[in-house]
């Protein structure tokens, strides 16, 4: 009942400051740039001038699910960028306003405000991330070539389960820091460690959180799921789930200032 | 049912901000809590609200268990409050109400009947960032009755008004008193004396004097002669200090005020020898010391 209101509430906010509109808008531009950018680039080149005289310079072909991974790594990006930067505003906003205080003085249970806040950013991410990787997709079948569907529809599925992950990530931040700011630079600190660590060790843990967009691409490929995959994803949406519990301690046993 | 407060004591970092504070706030009363800026009233408030957590002490209701959530009972009101600009008055109110276990139904039903009580109902339905300080004051005390509290702590509500936005809120106020009981903070001793049956007064984070209002005017107040001579020659100032019962003689821009024990006596002396000795006598009259002055000699007391 009570994560309901705040849920409808969240998404009441987000309908009229307009990001229901336009995150779609940014996260579907961000998807299909890339692929179509590479597609005509011969031909940007052709139009602003063309190669020197005697310089020789083969594209390489690109493989349809290349150029759909394409869109992955700029969502993975900017749209990370967005997520982590709406989600903190969401808390660390609140508070620095002082709207928190009305609501907190209210009989409110911790779990319920920010579990709905937690719910509501994945139903805005996730759909305009599945918005945009779905265009990416018509656009790479025409320009490219052929990728299967029902893979396509998974590997959507799948990579929503980063941003889930990445809108834990920030939330254990903004319950723990007052600050906007130290909250962005902590959360993008940390993804960017698990990054390092992932570069350095994915041959020897292929399950690892950041492997994810590679494991995407694999079955993409391939067209079968792979047993490194489940585990990855299973371990992203249980550390989320953690993460959310931290989250909340976290922000039950600071003073609700 | 009463509010116990017992031995409250809140410390930031070096600073004492609230020290071993104990009272009670009985059902049906409406009590002021009165004090120089920085006197931890606020910081009271907040603690009764559960916004911040003691640093020892205890805060319950007599007729509750411990484990229950105690917040709702207690409807607070913050010095500035803030809302979701982008939501209407109505839907803020709502939203407060489903929070607080209302239904939807109970909750549009009860923030209608408040937005009527509070003067706002015309603008239910603008968004509030589009409203003014007055209004937003409103708003406010309508969101902290939304669950029909039992206790309702008001931060500061008139400080940050205009006179006329003032009047409103001491009048929904006087309203407000029959529903519920309040404690409410101010370093304004008028409006305190306007809406409360009993003062608490504070300082540097204790509590300095207490009691209903009735009982600090009999304990504080004193009365005084006030009178005012034309010229003359006659050294009437020392005239008046030989008079039996006169204990201090101070001179105000041109009036003599006279701190006297028995009022009766010491009246019909001044007037017998007004009349005796042809005093130039053209202004007399007797006044009670206003409780603002019991208020400023009870702070200055204590900082000694």
């Amino acid at each position: 009942m009570q994560f309901k209101t705040v849920l409808k509430k969240e998404l009441l906010m987000h309908m009229r400051n307009y990001s229901l509109i336009w995150i779609p808008i940014v996260f579907i531009v961000l998807s299909i740039m890339d692929p179509i950018t590479t597609y005509y680039l011969p031909i940007i080149l052709e139009q602003v001038g063309g190669m020197p005289e005697g310089a020789v310079f083969t594209i390489p072909e690109i493989p349809p699910v290349d150029a759909f991974m394409l869109s992955l790594s700029e969502l993975s990006m900017f749209g990370v960028l967005i997520v982590i930067l709406l989600t903190l505003s969401t808390i660390s906003g609140e508070r620095k306003t002082g709207v928190l205080e009305l609501i907190l003085v209210k009989p409110v249970k911790t779990g319920n405000y920010l579990g709905a806040k937690w719910l509501a950013k994945i139903i805005i991410f996730t759909s305009a991330l599945g918005l945009g990787l779905l265009l990416s997709w018509y656009y790479v079948t025409i320009l490219f070539g052929e990728i299967s569907f029902l893979y396509t529809l998974l590997a959507i599925c799948f990579y929503a389960f980063w941003f889930v992950f990445v809108i834990s990530v920030t939330m254990v931040f903004a319950s723990l820091v007052r600050t906007q700011i130290l909250g962005f630079g902590l959360t993008v600190l940390t993804l960017t460690s698990l990054s390092i660590i992932n570069g350095l060790f994915h041959h020897k843990m292929p399950w690892f959180y950041n492997n994810l967009s590679s494991l995407i691409g694999q079955m993409l490929t391939q067209e079968q799921i792979s047993s490194d995959l489940i585990i990855n994803l299973v371990l992203l949406f249980g550390t989320s789930l953690l993460l959310l519990a931290v989250s909340v301690y976290l922000f039950d046993k600071k003073e609700k200032l | 049912m009463t509010l116990l407060i017992s031995e409250l004591s809140k410390t930031f970092g070096q600073k004492q901000a609230v020290n071993h504070l104990s009272f009670e706030l009985a059902k049906g009363q409406t009590v002021a809590l009165l004090g120089p800026n920085g006197a931890g009233k606020t910081t009271t408030l907040r603690m009764i609200s559960g916004l911040i957590k003691p640093t020892s002490g205890n805060i319950r209701f007599d007729n509750i268990k411990n484990d229950e959530d105690l917040r709702q009972h207690i409807g607070y009101l913050p010095q500035y409050p803030q809302f979701h600009g982008w939501m209407t008055g109505r839907e803020f109110l709502i939203y407060v109400g489903e929070l607080s276990y209302l239904s939807k139904k109970e909750a549009c039903t009860r923030a209608d009947e408040l937005l009527v009580k509070t003067g706002i109902s015309e603008a239910k339905n603008k968004r509030i960032s589009a409203y003014s300080g007055g209004m937003r004051q409103r708003l406010g005390i309508a969101q902290a009755m939304i669950h029909s509290p039992k206790f309702l702590l008001l931060d500061e509500p008139v400080s940050s008004l205009d006179p006329v936005g003032r009047r409103d809120i001491l009048n929904l106020l006087e309203e407000l008193k029959e529903e519920t009981t309040i404690l409410f903070s101010t370093h304004i001793l008028s409006d305190a004396e306007e809406v409360c049956d009993s003062l608490i007064v504070m300082n540097e984070g204790r509590i300095v004097e207490q009691g209903t209002l009735d009982s600090l005017r009999d304990t504080y107040q004193r009365q005084v002669i006030d009178l005012h001579f034309k010229p003359s020659a006659i050294d009437i100032k020392k005239a008046l200090a030989t008079i039996e019962g006169v204990t201090s003689i101070h001179e105000q821009k041109g009036h003599l005020l006279l701190e006297v024990t028995h009022v009766d006596v010491v009246k019909a002396d001044i007037l017998r020898r007004t009349l005796s000795e042809e005093w130039p006598l053209d202004y007399f009259s007797v006044n009670k010391t206003s409780l603002e002055e019991m208020f400023m000699e009870v702070i200055e007391r204590d900082a000694i």
